[in-house]
């Protein structure tokens, strides 16, 4: 039995899937094309799931220009993702002394100002298997703070937070099912939150 | 945590200096059966104050083996903390029944019979406290019902002198009597004693016999690393992990990381990293994985500087 040209098609690909069809397509050869749509997928996850913004595909180093394990991802995500538990200390106090400065009761809120942080995240498939020397590669390819995008003004640029100071990437594991999860993994031994 | 420490709990933390001159340095670990135990409660709180080994207190009664809360002496190390203290030089190992065997076997003659009469002496002074305490019991009855104890002497003449009469008319035998009263003047036996321990005679064995390296577990490296650096660890079968790890004293701070010790290209699957950063976040700790730097040319060539150890923590990223 075969479909005449107009017909529609009895199932209609998702936007994602036609999405990762385009651009696996037209993505230069540097990686797998398994890599590439898997990118494509938890970009694509992030930003109309999670809203994040900014969202770039990195291919090589910042470094040493040489291609990364994988394609990795950075963008910005609406609030801050990760405060350590030594900023957020000094944020508490320092939301406490506005609080006072304002001349509010001790029932007035806090309000405690973190801005949204770049972030690294890194995709994989929870069907993979990891070492960790891939895992110290990935990080070794990397910077503390993701580049900023083009399209952002330099002037825009915020100080840099002095509380950032090891790589952390955001591990996104993504299911045959498209389910992602995030969990942070950080260089070396960071004290964990207080939440 | 650290800085609300009261100010007053210093002078309870300054090591207990006398008893810090009695250890042996190195200390021996008795290896038993597999286990490195620690028997001197001086010894283990000197290993937890000064080399941050807590281990795991394991005595129990013997007939109320149920009880898991409260256990004493002996301290059973794991492998890794034997190990770091050996590699250190604090600690060595000793083979408990290897050197119980070979000491008793090799004392002379003279040693023998003084720790046999030793012994015979001990255990005449159990068997007299014991009589001792049996008389006081009996005045005491006496005294309740109003009776007062006869006079030593005759008691023991009316007894024997009892004994001598129906000695007489059960056997008819005269050559007995006179024995059975110097029994019963002189029945004190010396309890038969069974030491607990074998020192003395046996000293403690000195350092110079060639240790063994205690045998670990793969994880050791992430395990010397956190030593290293100043943490305290459990273990960590609890949560499902190899060590929970401590910033301080395992009494003082709550854990910190579950630490799972790897080989540097050992394959691990996602599901065990995002199950270990979910359970750790529950209960608010950070899951660690980490292993020694190999480089892939030189694995065997390893010598004796220590590699390296990367480590990874991983936190739940909540969204």
């Amino acid at each position: 039995m075969t479909r005449t040209e107009h017909m529609k098609p009895a199932v209609l690909p998702s936007p994602l899937s036609s999405l990762i069809k385009d651009e696996a397509l037209r993505s230069q050869p540097s990686h797998l094309p398994s890599l590439h749509s898997l990118a494509i997928q938890i970009q694509h996850n992030l930003q109309y799931q999670h809203e994040w913004s900014d969202l770039q595909i990195h291919t090589r180093s910042s470094f040493t220009n040489e291609l990364l394990p994988r394609p990795l991802l950075s963008g910005l995500p609406p609030q801050r993702l990760y405060i350590h538990p030594d900023e957020q200390i000094e944020l508490l106090k320092d939301a406490d002394r506005a609080r006072k400065a304002r001349g509010e009761e001790e029932g007035g809120t806090l309000d405690v100002k973190a801005a949204p942080e770049r972030e690294w995240i890194l995709p994989a498939r929870l069907s993979e298997k990891w070492t960790l020397r891939r895992l110290a590669e990935v990080f070794d390819a990397i910077a503390v703070v993701p580049p900023q995008p083009e399209s952002e003004d330099m002037e825009e640029d915020r100080a840099a937070n002095p509380w950032r100071t090891t790589k952390r990437v955001i591990l996104a594991t993504a299911d045959t099912d498209s389910t992602v999860v995030y969990y942070i993994v950080q260089d070396g031994m960071v004290k964990p939150r207080q939440n | 945590m650290a800085d609300s420490t009261p100010a007053t709990s210093t002078p309870t933390m300054e090591p207990d200096v006398a008893s810090e001159a009695t250890i042996p340095k190195p200390f021996p670990i008795s290896h038993i059966a597999g286990r490195y135990l620690l028997f001197d409660v001086n010894v283990i709180s000197y290993a937890r104050r000064t080399h941050n080994i807590t281990g795991v207190l394991i005595g129990t009664i013997p007939n109320l083996s149920q009880q898991n809360v409260f256990l004493g002496i002996p301290l059973e190390l794991q492998p890794e903390e034997a190990r770091v203290l050996v590699e250190q030089g604090h600690a060595f190992i000793v083979d408990d029944a290897e050197v119980h065997r070979k000491g008793m076997m090799a004392m002379s003659r003279e040693q023998r019979l003084k720790l046999l009469r030793e012994m015979d002496r001990e255990g005449m002074e159990l068997a007299k406290a014991e009589s001792r305490k049996a008389e006081e019991r009996s005045t005491k009855a006496l005294k309740e019902k109003g009776l007062t104890r006869k006079e030593k002497k005759s008691d023991e003449s009316n007894s024997s002198a009892a004994v001598e009469g129906s000695e007489t008319s059960l056997f008819d035998s005269k050559g007995e009597t006179p024995t059975a009263v110097s029994v019963s003047e002189k029945k004190l036996e010396p309890v038969p004693i069974t030491p607990t321990t074998s020192y003395p005679p046996l000293t403690t064995p000195s350092a110079n016999a060639a240790s063994q390296l205690p045998d670990v577990p793969k994880s050791y490296p992430l395990f010397r690393y956190l030593h290293s650096k100043g943490y305290f660890t459990m273990p960590g079968l609890r949560f499902g992990c190899h060590y929970s790890v401590y910033p301080g004293d395992t009494l003082r701070f709550h854990s910190h990381y579950l630490a799972t010790g790897l080989d540097f290209d050992e394959e691990f699957e996602l599901q065990d990293v995002i199950g270990g950063g979910r359970l750790a976040n529950r209960v608010k700790k950070a899951y660690l994985i980490g292993g020694e730097v190999t480089s892939e040319n030189d694995k065997e060539a390893e010598g004796d500087e220590i590699a390296p150890v990367r480590t990874f923590s991983i936190e739940w990223a909540a969204m």
